[in-house]
């Protein structure tokens, strides 16, 4: 019985310890994701959100994107639509925040893929959102393309994915 | 030995609805009349394991994971050339016979050509306009599984 307490109690150090050493030390795909979670967190705002909030998540949102960044987005009925450099995407999120009722924002299934320098990130997800009150929400599968400059992770490149061609 | 049981019931579980029958719940209007948002339903991801995904199958298109997929129904297989005339669907300029389609339409879209790992798939509801249907190839790795139920 004794030696079965031990051997639990070894198992439990040894998970604590992984766990701690994780925490401490996370994996760049950790902190990529991370990020991601962080801009969902960022871009989404609920209906009720002031005009001080919105305001706040409108500077926050550029912090994000490199200064060269660039979206693309294939819409079915608009076509191609691209925002290129910061200031161009900054200008959209100003727009998004002061008309969108509110927003939520979810990437699901995020697979984060790091280059061998640990300096760029491939990130593979399906963006989840909702506006305002609404129950419906919409669906699109996304790629990511980070750069780590000046120590913080920037998104370079969005881009939305096909999933039905 | 009833820990030893429910713990047996509890791993066939997980790997019964993580590996073989993936529960899902139906969501939008895209498959009505044969599924309603709301029903829910299993994915078996066994499906394929002996023959390839055939017309007419219910099947579960994945986007960049399956927390979130498309269910159509697959009306082009792999190197057939699928098109809409009149709200009449075309394989190989061949009309293809959809009694499970209940809402007329009036689609004229394509012709689209499948490769050689692509299979066509569409929402049985056509009762919409063609533009707001998610629909088109898809790439057989996407196929996650077919409609159990």
């Amino acid at each position: 019985m004794k030696l079965v307490s031990r051997l639990v109690l070894l198992a439990a150090v040894i998970t604590l310890g992984w766990w701690l050493w994780g925490v401490c030390f996370p994996s760049v795909e950790k902190v990529v994701a991370k990020r991601m979670a962080s801009l969902a967190k960022t871009v989404s705002f609920s209906a009720d959100a002031g005009n001080v909030t919105r305001l706040a998540k409108a500077s926050d949102f550029p912090g994000y994107f490199s200064v060269d960044a660039e979206i693309s987005v294939d819409d079915p009925e608009l076509g191609v639509h691209t925002l290129s450099g910061r200031d161009e995407i900054r200008d959209a999120g100003n727009g998004g925040f002061a008309v969108l009722p509110g927003l939520k924002v979810t990437f699901l299934d995020t697979t984060v893929t790091v280059g061998p320098d640990k300096q760029v990130a491939d990130v593979s997800c399906t963006l989840r959102v909702v506006v305002g009150n609404d129950k419906d929400y919409g669906v699109q599968e996304m790629h990511f393309q980070l750069k780590k400059i000046d120590g913080d992770w920037l998104i370079t490149r969005a881009e939305t994915v096909k999933t039905l061609r | 030995m009833t820990l030893v049981r429910i713990a047996v019931l509890v791993v066939t579980c997980f790997i019964t609805f993580k590996f073989v029958l993936l529960p899902i719940r139906v969501e939008g209007i895209s498959m009505e009349p044969t599924y309603h948002t709301g029903q829910v339903n299993f994915i078996n991801r066994l499906a394929y394991l002996h023959h390839e995904p055939q017309r007419g199958d219910i099947v579960s298109v994945r986007l960049a994971g399956d927390s979130i997929m498309f269910m159509k129904r697959i009306i082009g297989l792999p190197g057939e050339t699928v098109s809409f005339h009149e709200g009449q669907t075309f394989i190989n300029g061949q009309p293809l016979d959809e009694p499970y389609v209940k809402n007329p339409c009036s689609w004229e879209a394509g012709p689209f050509v499948c490769s050689a790992n692509e299979y066509y798939v569409v929402g049985d509801n056509r009762n919409m306009p063609f533009k707001f249907h998610t629909q088109g190839r898809a790439e057989r790795e996407r196929i996650v599984g077919k409609l159990f139920l």
